[in-house]
């Protein structure tokens, strides 16, 4: 291995040797969820060993994005990772955030564009992503990802890859979802072409029948956390997108997971022993969690009392795949990536997309606040804070917008965002 | 404008362009003509001329504030459709008998929804045209066209044939080749009209009958015949990027001793340099293969860089250009994006290059005027 392909790696083996950790972690000091703690963390690993594998072995490895239906390449058996995933720092805070961002100060850049996506480029431009053989990017929900990946497409040390970007359209009518699943059929054929992998209907059925019954699994535990007190904190409401979404999909190891967050979920509420005791505020947070502010729901659940019963990527009104063709299946993987994806579905689109969320979690799951970070890069979602304002006062919950980085805690600090959080909880009653 | 072109066209070109309404709209519409309004350049202007409306292209020409939009819009967003929606708000565009929205970008594509919600205009409709410019998009945006054309019959009660839309391509071809040919005069050594006129007409030709247009334009090139020379303008200039509307900024640059000589801008030679197909059997899929495949792209599209930076090039090497200003709205994702990779083929065209930040009324002029002089003197000065 040569040193600059080491050098792509060295991120992936710094995460490897972090989920090491938390497993031995866990495994030295168990308790009543270590069981799902433990395959979340397994899962992490398998899939960054499985991008060392295919780097040193030289197997076939796809650069791509969870809404481009995971499925397919389960059943194409091809390995694939999130280019920008490596912002989000092994589930803890990024060690190296601070350096990669005062990298990114000296590119020509805007600072007024996404900073998870500028990120995208930095790692790719300081050699720190592992290279693939094919790369299949997003162009939607939002401006960002387009300008990002024609950066990356025509990037030097890139620019002889082939990319394909299946087109998701603005709408989510039937001819939407017809045209998008020939985007998804072109993809199949452009992964064929270029990876030497061959797509395995019979393994797709298989992947799909299995996706489906972690999506219903999924949908079910939602439905737990709607009860009051909700069984589980934030981190394991969010783990639910990573298991269906993530390289892997369709794994029966991670329906046995949804099974088992299922029964302890109806065990908790059975004995009254929620994970996050004295809840006082049934919160939506209707984004990410900033990526500097690990602790942000520790601290909202023990200063406030107030737990993250739902996200932006926790809820999931997914469409189950039919998969008694190829047509179907196809058909169907569209409608699921194009309408029921996480910021895919959001932001790609009306402005009413937010709002049918927002009515629908709050409804669902007893809210008592909505809180949208309102992340710099979101430009049609800050464009649509009126909307989400007016629909909370609406339905009558309190709402507040924050304004915030998700990746670059100098633009707004822990503590502004911890002021801002107590004096909307003080002002509207909540939690006392 | 200061100009020393002695034209009545140029005059009603550059009345035209410093207002929002103009008297060319206020007769079409005391005629009884009606007026649509469309953002962004990949709208198909020629269907709207084909239902006997006028297609006005949105901007917020004298716009000085946004206090009425920022309820609906924040700071982090494009000031372009801030403003533009706080002239809605204000009534500035009431003479409108309809708008059609796609989804442009982030900020511009939530003009819809605020526009449904808080405005009465009796036809609003958005448009989904395609990230990408492969075949399947041209077939995409071809039936995207087609739902339009039914729309705009249904709700305007008119029949737009093919025969009309071939006409109304016609007669749009026209524009383009007129302009191309106004351009022509930008490419002596002592150009007949600056940087700052052209801008000033191009924006014109979108808020005017496409036949008056026409017709003012050739009275303005044979009338360019006869200016006189306007001397030596100094350095070659072309200044690419977004959303641009106000001649007023490119008449800043150029009285820092230099002649923006072409331009690859949003009102400017993507919008006219190529034309459309008119051998084409089917008009509304030599509309979709133009707007989404031929003209060359924003960076709102994806894959298509190389059609971007090919046009660029064959502007610098037509016109003779000796640097390039690459101007952005902030907060505009496309073109921050854009502005690394552009950055990177300059460097390595050896092509001097300067990025410059604005918001969309004019301000920060000194600034400006600092920065274009700086980067005149790294050249060695206007020459």
């Amino acid at each position: 291995m040569d040193d600059k392909t080491k050098k792509s790696l060295e991120r992936v083996y710094e995460e490897i040797a972090r989920y090491e950790m938390y497993e031995e972690l866990i495994n030295q000091n168990p308790d009543g969820l270590s069981h799902l703690h433990i395959p979340l963390v397994q899962n992490v690993l398998r899939q960054h060993r499985t991008t060392v594998e295919c780097i040193s072995e030289g197997k076939p490895l796809v650069a791509s994005y969870f809404t481009n239906a995971p499925e397919l390449y389960t059943a194409m058996d091809l390995h694939w990772y999130c280019l920008i995933s490596q912002a989000f720092g092994g589930g803890g805070e990024n060690p190296h955030m601070l350096e990669d961002l005062e990298a990114l100060d000296d590119m020509p850049l805007s600072s007024d564009i996404c900073t998870l996506l500028r990120l995208g480029i930095y790692y790719l431009d300081a050699g720190l992503l592992p290279r693939p053989t094919a790369v299949v990017p997003l162009i939607e929900p939002c401006d960002g990802v387009v300008g990002a990946h024609e950066v990356l497409r025509n990037h030097r040390e890139w620019r002889d890859l082939p990319f394909f970007a299946p087109d998701p359209p603005y709408y989510g009518d039937e001819r939407s979802i017809s045209y998008f699943s020939n985007e998804l059929q072109r993809m199949v054929d452009f992964l064929e072409e270029h990876t030497g992998q061959k797509m395995d209907y019979d393994k797709l059925k298989e992947v799909c029948d299995e996706t489906n019954k972690q999506y219903a699994l999924w949908a079910e535990y939602n439905s737990l956390r709607g009860s009051v007190p909700c069984p589980h904190g934030h981190t394991l409401g969010m783990a639910c997108f990573a298991l269906c979404n993530g390289a892997g999909a369709g794994d029966p190891e991670h329906t046995k997971w949804y099974n088992d967050l299922i029964i302890n979920g109806e065990k908790r509420i059975r004995e009254n022993d929620p994970e996050v005791p004295n809840q006082k505020i049934r919160l939506l947070w209707f984004d990410v969690q900033p990526i500097w502010f690990a602790n942000l729901a520790p601290w909202l659940e023990q200063e406030w009392g107030a737990c993250v019963v739902q996200d932006m990527f926790g809820f999931a009104p997914y469409t189950p795949v039919d998969t008694s063709s190829i047509e179907t299946m196809l058909h169907d993987l569209g409608k699921r990536n194009l309408l029921d994806g996480p910021m895919v579905r959001q932001a790609r689109g009306i402005a009413a997309n937010f709002l049918t969320d927002i009515e629908n979690i709050v409804n669902d799951m007893q809210i008592d606040c909505v809180i949208v970070p309102g992340h710099m890069g979101h430009k049609d979602g800050s464009a649509s804070i009126s909307f989400m304002r007016n629909k909370c006062r609406e339905i009558g919950v309190p709402f507040l917008y924050i304004g915030v980085d998700q990746f670059d805690k100098r633009y707004t600090t822990v503590d502004e965002v911890k002021d801002r959080i107590s004096k909307f909880f003080t002002s509207m009653g909540l939690g006392s | 404008m200061d100009t020393d072109i002695n034209s009545k066209a140029f005059q009603e070109f550059s009345r035209t362009a410093n207002t929002i309404i103009n008297p060319e709209i206020e007769k079409w519409k005391e005629n009884g003509g009606q007026v649509m309004g469309y953002f962004c350049s990949s709208f198909p202007e020629e269907l709207v001329t084909a239902a006997g409306l006028l297609p006005f292209r949105m901007r917020a020409t004298g716009s000085t504030e946004t206090d009425l939009a920022d309820a609906c819009f924040s700071s982090i967003n494009c000031s372009f459709p801030r403003h533009c929606f706080n002239e809605a708000l204000k009534g500035s565009y009431d003479f409108l008998d309809g708008l059609v929205v796609y989804n442009s970008c982030d900020s511009t594509r939530r003009i819809y929804d605020h526009w449904i919600d808080k405005l009465k205009t009796p036809y609003v409709q958005i448009l989904s045209i395609p990230r990408k410019a492969e075949d399947p998009q041209v077939e995409w945006c071809r039936d995207e066209f087609h739902n339009l054309k039914k729309s705009l019959e249904n709700h305007f009660k008119v029949n737009i044939t093919d025969e009309k839309i071939s006409d109304a391509v016609k007669l749009h071809n026209e524009t383009r080749k007129l302009l191309k040919q106004l351009y022509q005069y930008k490419k002596p050594d002592n150009p007949k009209v600056t940087g700052a006129e052209t801008l000033a007409i191009v924006v014109a030709c979108t808020a005017m009958p496409k036949t008056v247009c026409n017709s003012l334009l050739k009275e303005l090139i044979n009338d360019l015949e006869n200016v006189p020379d306007r001397g030596h303008a100094g350095a070659r200039l072309m200044v690419i990027g977004g959303e641009l509307d106000n001649p007023g900024y490119l008449e800043i640059i150029e009285a820092q001793g230099c002649q923006v000589v072409t331009d690859s801008l949003c009102f400017g030679t993507r919008t006219f340099w190529k034309t459309i197909d008119e051998s084409e059997s089917d008009p509304l899929y030599a509309l979709a293969k133009y707007y989404v495949q031929e003209r060359p792209s924003c960076p709102r599209v994806y894959g298509m860089y190389e059609q971007r930076s090919g046009h660029v090039k064959q502007m610098i090497e037509e016109f003779n250009v000796e640097a390039v200003i690459l101007e952005k709205l902030n907060f505009c994702d496309p073109w921050g994006f854009e502005m690394f990779t552009i950055k990177n083929t300059f460097d390595d065209w050896g092509i001097p290059l300067l990025m410059l930040d604005r918001d969309y009324p004019l301000s920060g002029t000194g600034q400006l005027k600092t920065r274009i002089q700086a980067f005149l003197e790294s050249m060695g000065g206007a020459s």
